[in-house]
């Protein structure tokens, strides 16, 4: 209750929340809030592995034996969505991570399960290059796909989520190279 | 790249209302621009040395500047004020140090030339970025520098891609540049020189291709 309080106050507001907003958006008192975490970094980090956790089961990756422009959009579609949904969460975690060893481990992580997941659904074309090229296209893929690439979309352009999700589309498939003919 | 801009682009640079009058020389006001130049370099200086403490104290930007803090409020009046004319400062740094080149050039000379000049200005500008993006909800002024950022990173795009871009529809330039300003940004820039450990070289050549990949075909003159 407590980390989901905690999640839905930065959804509402880029405001990192308060101990005392927590408590009363939980129900419960501040003191409860410091029995279960000794302090808000505690808390943080707690609720960056409750939103991993939840990130990767609604993100299962779909299609990914499917042609080329099925995988493209459900790869679209999943990354999209994970953005919508924890664009906050992230936001946070980059303002908090300061020198903390365990926020920096997680964004890391989080990394690479964004890297994994487009070696995955890009299997077919990633194989046909070379170590570097095929490093070269997915830090490129990796940064267009970045959540604030999708915040500036949805934010900045005032795109709808279909012409922002077109957009990532008809880009990583210009940047992959093309199908191997099986 | 280690060029900097001439006492003239720097006085114009900290003082935008001053920048629109006509100039009349004037030493003690020169000296107050100087003044604060200086204040915000010295800004600048500690938050590259440690971009893990966003705002230095008033003190420690006074100490490594060479002034008194009393200097620092009488041309500032709180350090987002400061926040903010760093920010001026170095948009402007950055007109000042990366003109656009080569803009009739080849394809690849285009891609190149501005592919090297944008990595010269997020080499430069990575830690305050960071502090505008992670101070951006709490400071309502440095809303409309990011967005100018942005947009001339956009607009650079624009011309140094014009016959490309011409090829296409409104809907697609759009989009193109939308995407490039994304694989462009300056965290991309960051990650792949912390996170991947690539060279200067290295990281133009991930963009070059990128660009080369997304933008269509030249047109034939």
């Amino acid at each position: 209750m407590i980390i989901e309080a905690y999640l839905t106050l930065l959804r509402e507001s880029p405001q990192i929340p308060t101990a005392a907003t927590i408590a009363e958006r939980a129900g419960y008192s501040v003191r409860s809030v410091f029995e279960r975490f000794p302090d808000l970094h505690a808390l943080r980090v707690a609720a960056t592995d409750y939103a991993f956790t939840q990130g990767t089961a609604q993100a299962v990756a779909r299609d990914f034996s499917g042609d080329r422009l099925t995988r493209l959009k459900s790869h679209v579609e999943t990354r999209s969505w994970i953005c919508e949904q924890w664009l906050p969460l992230w936001r946070a975690l980059n303002a908090n991570q300061g020198d903390s060893s365990e926020l920096k481990s997680r964004i890391n992580l989080i990394r690479q399960a964004i890297l994994k997941r487009i070696e995955l659904m890009y299997e077919a074309e990633l194989a046909t290059l070379g170590a570097t090229e095929r490093l070269q296209t997915l830090i490129a893929i990796e940064s267009l796909i970045d959540f604030e690439s999708w915040a500036r979309m949805r934010e900045f352009s005032g795109m709808s989520i279909e012409e922002a999700r077109e957009v990532w589309v008809k880009s990583i498939d210009r940047l992959l190279p093309p199908t191997p003919v099986s | 790249m280690s060029q900097r801009p001439t006492a003239h682009d720097l006085t114009s640079t900290v003082s935008i209302t001053t920048a629109s009058r006509p100039a009349r020389i004037d030493g003690r006001r020169l000296r107050s621009e100087r003044t604060k130049q200086l204040i915000i370099e010295a800004y600048l200086a500690l938050l590259r040395e440690n971009p893990m403490t966003p705002m230095p104290t008033a003190a420690r930007i006074a100490e490594r500047a060479g002034y008194s803090v009393r200097s620092i409020f009488e041309r500032f009046p709180d350090l987002n004020k400061l926040r903010a004319a760093a920010a001026d400062y170095q948009l402007a740094q950055a007109a000042a140090l990366a003109p656009p080149r080569n803009i009739d050039g080849d394809r690849k000379t285009r891609i190149k030339s501005q592919v090297e000049t944008r990595a010269g200005t997020c080499e430069r500008g990575v830690a305050l970025w960071r502090v505008l993006i992670f101070s951006i909800d709490q400071d309502e002024d440095l809303k409309p520098r990011v967005k100018t950022a942005r947009e001339r990173t956009i607009e650079r795009m624009e011309i140094m891609y014009r016959p490309e871009l011409s090829t296409l529809s409104e809907r697609d330039r759009k989009h193109l540049l939308i995407a490039l300003e994304a694989i462009t940004d300056i965290e991309s820039w960051a990650r792949m020189r912390e996170l991947y450990g690539l060279s200067f070289e290295e990281a133009c050549g991930v963009w070059v291709r990128a660009i080369d990949r997304m933008l269509p075909q030249t047109p034939s003159t």
